[in-house]
Order: C-alpha cells, then sequence, then structure tokens
C-alpha cells in the first residue's frame, strides 16, 4: 500500500528547507538551535531527530528551543520573543546558537538578522530557514553547511580526507561513513572531520586543513565549491553508489592526493569478486526492480550486480521483486545482494 | 518561560489530521507547506494530501493551487476535508469562499492555535456528528491515530461489547464517515483526552474499576444485554493481577513512579499502579491541559521532563522516548507517543480488561528487569 498519495508529486515536496538545516546544526554538539516559530514546528523536527537518532544508536538528544510564538505574535510580530530565547539560551554552556526561521516567521516579516546581530556573549548565527519560502531540504542542508563553514579560517594541510554533508537522517549514515573511511584506509589516508557529523565547534575549525574533500551527494557541490573558494580543498562530488563506481572511487581518490592507487583498486576488486562468489545462488533468476527510490545511479548499480550475478531483470510484474536503494560502496551492495536473496527465496 | 525547550507534543494541525484521517471516506488536504504535510504524514501512516505551497503562492495567493488538488481529488466519492496550516491562516484569504463551490469541510486549525487535542476536537465539532435516536448498540469514543494504544483499545472494547451482546456503532474517530455522522446515542470513552461530547456519556474503560462502573451501566440501560460475562472475566484477570504484584512485592519494595502523559492516562497508570503494586506517584507531568484528580503539573518540553525526573528520583518512569531517552537506568514503560526505537506490530490496548493486564505485564517485567539488572551488578 502506497501511503503517500500526494495527487502532485513535484518540486513542491522536496521537503522542509527547517529539517535541512537541522539535520546539520544539531550535530554540533555544544550548540543550540532555537527555532522561530510557533511549538509545533519546534516538536516536528525534534520528534523527527530524535527517531533517526535512536535508529542511529545516537544517545545524543538534539537541543532545540522554540521561540513559542502564539497568535499574539504572530499578529504583533515576534521578534521580541526570539531576542528573549536568544538571551535565555545564551545563559546555557553553549560555544554558539543557531537561529532558524520558519514559513511564518517570513511571512509577517520578523527581522532575523537584525535580532541576531544584537549584542549576545557568544556568537548568534541567523540561518534563513524559511520552510517553502527558503527552498527545500536540501537547500536547508546546504545554507546551514556553508553557515558553518564560515566560521573556520584557513588553516595548515593536515593530510586528512574530510566528509562533507553526511545525510544525518539516513538509517545507515554510520554504515557508510564506515565504508568510506575503509576505503581511505586501504589508500593509506587518514579520515578527516565529518563536517557535519556528531562535531564540536572546536573541531569545525579544522575543516580548511584537509588535502580532500569528499561529498556525500552530487547535490552538495555548491558548498564543495564554497569549500575549494575558501580554502582551496578540491572535492569529489559523491560517495561511491555499486561496485564499479567504487573503484572508479578509489583511483579518483588516489589521483587527487597524487599516489598510487593500484594496490587498492587490486584488494577493493578481490573483494567483490568474493561477495559475488557468496550470491552464485541467485543466478538465472527473474526478477523485477522495485523501491522507493528510481535515482539512475542506484537503479545502474542494482543493475550491474545483477548483471554480474547472471539475474535477469525485467518488467514481469509476477517476478521476484527485487528491492533497490541507493547503495554506498562494496558493503552496500553486499546488503543489497542479501535482501535480493530474502526476496528471491521468498 | 514563554520559550520552550524542545516541545514534545504534536500542533493543531496534526490534531486536527489525526481526528479527519481517521475517517474513511475523507480525503484530507494539508493546505500549507511540505515541511507541515509530511509530519503528520509519517506519524499517522494514513491517506494525506497535500497542496505543498511555495513563495509565489504565498505572494500572490493559493488560491488556484488549493482548487488544482482539490479538483484532483473529486469524483473519488469521498468527502473533501482540508485543513489550513499557520501561514495560508494568516495570508487573508478567504478561503472558506474560495471552497465555496464545492463541499468542502474546512477546518482552521495553525500550528500556532494550540495543542493536538485542541485541533482533534475542533475537527470533530466541524464534522458535527447528529445523533441518529434509532441507532442501534452503542459508540466508542477516544480513538486518535496519534494514540500507539487506540486500535488496541477499540479492539479490546469490541471484545468486550460483544461478550455483553451489544453492538458496536460508531468509532469516534475511527470509522467509516458515514458512522461517524450518525452515531448511536450513548458512548463509552477510552480516552477522555479525545472525548467526542457525543450522545450519552456512559463512562470511560481505563482500569477494571471504570469496565466494572461503565457495564454495570450498559446492563441497567440497555434490555437484552449481557454483562455478566465481562465481570466474570474482570474477577478472573484480577486475582491474576493480584497475585503476580504479590508476588512481585514479597520480593522488592513498591516502586516510586514518575508518570508523563495526557491526563486520562496518567490517571488511569497512577490509580492502576497504586491500587495494585501500592506504588508512590512521585509526580505526574502533563503533555496538555486535561482534567485529573490529582496533584499534577504541565510538562510540555523536555527541560521540565528532565526536572521532574531529577527531582523526583523515581525507579519508574512511564512516558514517550523521549523520557526514555533521559531516564537512565531506571524502569521505563511507554504510554504516549512517540515511542520510537521499539518494533511495534501488534494493536495493544490499555482500555478494557486487556488494558490493565498488558500494562501491569509491561510494569513487572520491566520493574523485575531493572531490580535483576542492580542486584546482578
Amino acid at each position: 500500500m502506497i501511503l503517500n498519495t500526494s495527487p502532485t508529486l513535484s518540486s513542491r515536496s522536496g521537503g522542509c528547507t527547517l529539517t535541512g538545516a537541522l539535520s546539520v546544526t544539531t550535530h554540533v554538539r555544544d550548540a543550540v538551535s532555537i527555532i522561530h516559530g510557533p511549538k509545533g514546528c519546534a516538536h516536528h523536527n525534534f520528534s523527527l531527530l530524535h527517531a533517526t537518532g535512536l535508529d542511529n544508536d545516537l544517545a545524543v538528544i538534539p537541543d532545540l528551543v522554540s521561540s513559542a510564538l502564539a497568535e499574539s505574535d504572530i499578529v504583533f510580530g515576534g521578534e521580541e520573543a526570539l531576542a528573549r530565547t536568544i538571551l535565555a539560551v545564551c545563559e546555557r554552556d553553549v560555544s554558539a546558537v543557531f537561529v532558524l526561521s520558519t514559513c511564518i516567521v517570513d511571512t509577517i516579516g520578523d527581522d532575523v538578522v537584525a535580532v541576531c546581530s544584537r549584542e549576545y556573549p557568544v556568537p548568534v548565527i541567523p540561518i534563513s530557514t524559511a520552510g517553502f519560502l527558503g527552498g527545500n531540504f536540501q537547500d536547508g542542508v546546504n545554507k546551514a553547511l556553508i553557515s558553518l563553514a564560515a566560521l573556520a579560517e584557513p588553516t595548515q594541510n593536515n593530510g586528512c580526507v574530510n566528509f562533507i554533508g553526511e545525510m544525518n537522517l539516513e538509517y545507515e549514515v554510520e554504515e557508510n561513513y564506515a565504508e568510506i573511511a575503509r576505503i581511505l584506509t586501504l589508500l593509506g589516508l587518514t579520515p578527516g572531520i565529518r563536517f557535519v557529523h556528531n562535531i564540536t565547534l572546536d573541531e569545525i575549525s579544522e575543516l580548511g586543513a584537509a588535502q580532500l574533500n569528499i561529498l556525500r551527494d552530487p547535490q552538495l557541490v555548491p558548498v564543495g565549491e564554497y569549500l575549494k573558494d575558501r580554502f582551496g580543498t578540491p572535492f569529489l562530488p559523491s560517495f561511491p553508489t555499486g561496485l564499479s563506481d567504487t573503484l572508479s572511487f578509489i583511483e579518483s581518490i588516489a589521483g587527487s592526493c597524487g599516489i598510487d592507487g593500484k594496490r587498492a583498486v587490486g584488494i577493493e576488486q578481490a573483494l567483490q569478486a568474493e561477495i559475488l562468489a557468496d550470491f552464485t545462488d541467485l543466478a538465472d533468476s527473474h526478477a523485477v526492480f522495485c523501491g522507493p527510490v528510481s535515482d539512475p545511479m542506484s537503479s545502474r548499480a542494482a543493475q550491474e550486480a545483477a548483471d554480474a550475478l547472471h539475474i535477469r531483470v525485467g518488467n514481469d510484474q509476477n517476478a521476484n521483486a527485487l528491492p533497490v536503494h541507493p547503495v554506498v560502496g562494496t558493503a552496500g551492495v553486499k546488503r543489497m545482494l542479501h535482501r535480493w536473496r530474502r526476496s528471491l527465496h521468498a | 518561560m514563554p520559550e520552550c525547550d524542545n516541545p514534545l507534543w504534536p500542533c493543531a494541525m496534526t490534531g486536527a489530521a489525526a481526528c479527519l484521517a481517521g475517517c474513511s471516506g475523507v480525503s484530507v488536504v494539508i493546505h500549507g507547506s511540505s515541511g507541515c504535510y509530511f509530519y503528520p504524514s509519517t506519524l499517522l501512516h494514513a491517506p494525506l494530501h497535500g497542496t505543498f505551497i511555495l513563495e509565489n503562492e504565498v505572494i500572490f495567493g493559493s488560491e488556484d493551487r488549493l482548487l488544482d488538488v482539490i479538483g484532483s481529488l473529486a469524483g473519488t466519492g469521498n468527502r473533501i476535508a482540508v485543513i489550513t496550516t499557520c501561514v495560508p491562516s494568516i495570508l487573508g484569504e478567504d478561503v472558506r469562499a474560495m471552497l465555496s463551490p464545492y463541499d468542502v469541510l474546512l477546518v482552521d486549525s495553525p500550528g500556532f492555535s494550540g495543542d493536538e487535542e485542541i485541533g482533534y476536537a475542533k475537527a470533530l465539532s466541524l464534522l458535527e456528528p447528529k445523533v441518529d435516536p434509532d441507532a442501534e448498540g452503542i459508540n466508542i469514543d477516544g480513538a486518535c491515530l496519534l494514540d500507539p494504544f487506540s486500535r488496541g483499545n477499540v479492539q479490546e472494547i469490541n471484545r468486550l461489547l460483544r461478550l455483553a451482546n451489544v453492538p458496536v456503532r460508531t468509532v469516534l474517530c475511527d470509522d467509516t464517515l458515514k458512522n461517524i455522522l450518525h452515531p448511536a446515542s450513548s458512548t463509552m470513552g477510552t480516552n477522555a483526552d479525545f472525548g467526542s461530547g457525543v450522545g450519552d456519556y456512559l463512562g470511560g474503560t481505563l482500569g477494571l474499576r471504570q469496565v466494572r462502573t461503565t457495564f454495570s451501566r450498559v446492563g441497567d440501560l440497555f434490555p437484552g444485554t449481557d454483562v455478566g460475562p465481562v465481570f466474570a472475566e474482570i474477577e478472573r484477570q484480577e486475582e491474576r493481577i493480584i497475585y503476580s504484584c504479590d508476588k512481585y512485592l514479597q520480593r522488592f519494595d513498591p516502586p516510586s513512579v514518575a508518570i508523563f502523559s495526557g491526563a486520562s492516562y496518567a490517571e488511569f497508570a497512577a490509580d492502576t499502579l497504586e491500587q495494585y503494586l501500592d506504588a508512590e506517584i512521585r509526580c505526574i507531568g502533563l503533555r496538555n491541559h486535561g482534567t485529573i484528580s490529582r496533584p499534577a503539573e504541565y510538562a510540555g518540553g523536555l527541560s521540565q521532563v528532565r526536572t521532574l525526573i531529577e527531582t523526583a528520583n523515581p525507579d519508574l518512569v512511564l512516558g514517550s522516548s523521549f523520557e526514555r531517552s533521559i531516564c537512565r537506568n531506571r524502569a521505563f514503560v511507554g504510554l504516549i507517543p512517540p515511542l520510537r526505537g521499539d518494533v511495534r506490530l501488534a494493536p495493544r490496548p490499555l482500555a478494557g480488561i486487556n488494558g490493565t493486564l498488558s500494562f501491569m505485564e509491561d510494569v513487572l517485567n520491566t520493574c523485575m528487569d531493572v531490580k535483576n539488572r542492580i542486584s546482578h551488578s
């Protein structure tokens, strides 16, 4: 049963800018995020972030404060409610305060930037995230990352490789990180900071020290470009999706860092062959792809794995349905194949 | 303190969506941004529609967009209900006039107008259920899709009414629109926080005392019913509860308890724990402004909950997964949403006889687990 029966699936359903930005700012552990708007907006997001945190075994509770606008604030303006909230939060032991706006606040015309520009004992950073007025979920992520990157200064190269814009709401965020960290280790490289995942403001000051940034997703290219302009750090546009893409990814990192990647590619090829050998029982099956996403990269990765295992994929809706999800690296493909086995042997 | 740390309860718009999404035969449209749509959509696990308005509709008006979405839903045979979120409700557009050519129910319950219960009550009142004096049976109310115990409650009260040979007429609000619009003249409750005010109220069903009292009334008022089997089952199951609780008290002290929930479930939990386990209720933090006969305070944010738990220092905490996250190694039982981090597949009740059994089972097991863990560490 498809629960989302929205009649118009379009760019309108790109998600809330506020949620995107909060998925970043709440991972700065010594800062507080203020949501300037009604309590409901803060609850929606707190509940979502808490749920995904539980799914990812994160013990830390996101620190959100709502300016709790009521009907009278909507009529007479909410700037003083925001100022009061910022002052109350500044009394805590925090390194910074992020102020995120909501749809209603931009509609009534509150000047959030002006309120944030007043004197406070800690940095108060406004991020314009006015729901649909601010764009979509990804815009919120990008705005928050760029706002946070502005806090770091250029510094000496430490030879590390940074992770940029991990999808903190993704169920397998830790597994995807571990896969890229494994690949870096294979190349003799040291993983740098996770910008922004479970990090402190101090750690963000190391942002400009990396020799390479790896973006989680091509939609983060504007962030990659910003970091390149600010710190001179080159970037790769995405985590790898699928078997051959992982091999190319290793070569790209090696090329960017000026090292020889042949040995690492050889080890990875052997690992992929070993994994495929474990799934030869799936050969000669008939199947049809299914899944919540149909992005070309995931589809290509799934088709490549199916071809390697001689699984015949067609459009016959009576055939076994093979779930296609975005997969990262060789380990992601292996987990997908386990789900395929469950489906084909059902 | 006007600001609120980590608000723990959904807004009026979500409450209105929960009410209307429980009416099969109603297509619910959230008129607002995608962010406002996605939260009730993920929480309610029910089909919802959205207008997903964008900046240009805020500036130039949302009429075309709203009518476009309504037009795409016409012809399904469903009644359409439109719920306005914060921004459309202040744009100054006359949404009612826009919708006048259509048979559409308009619920103006923006998030800033209050909490979940306010939106739920408003949506239900706008449906205007009219008692059908000729309708047979009894209504069940208090069902709300946001409540993880709602489905279990309805199943359990259905079972008990069947045992008493009484048909169920309408479940408010988890039924067909036709039934909801024409309920019977008497109603039995499962959760007073979502009470309907429809028909004569026979009483609640939270806790064995309430079940006994309410079914006595059913026996008195409805000829042809046989509430004997319900009373026999209460007696049988209460003995099992007493046996298990006495066994617990042979080894352990009664638990001290902090309760966080809506007023109705809080009262049930406190009464039940005092009655069977001689528990000490150290504090009650309410998520809503419902009526309760015990000392309680409003605790709508996480910092208030944290302070109450630290001050009360209870053995056992009842609440949501928010409370579980901050109650450290104390025993915990889920009482209100959200209950994340657990796999919950089967409908579990709090109401009726099985509701009390299930609740006490959870309490005893978690308390014993913690005591055993402490004694082995």
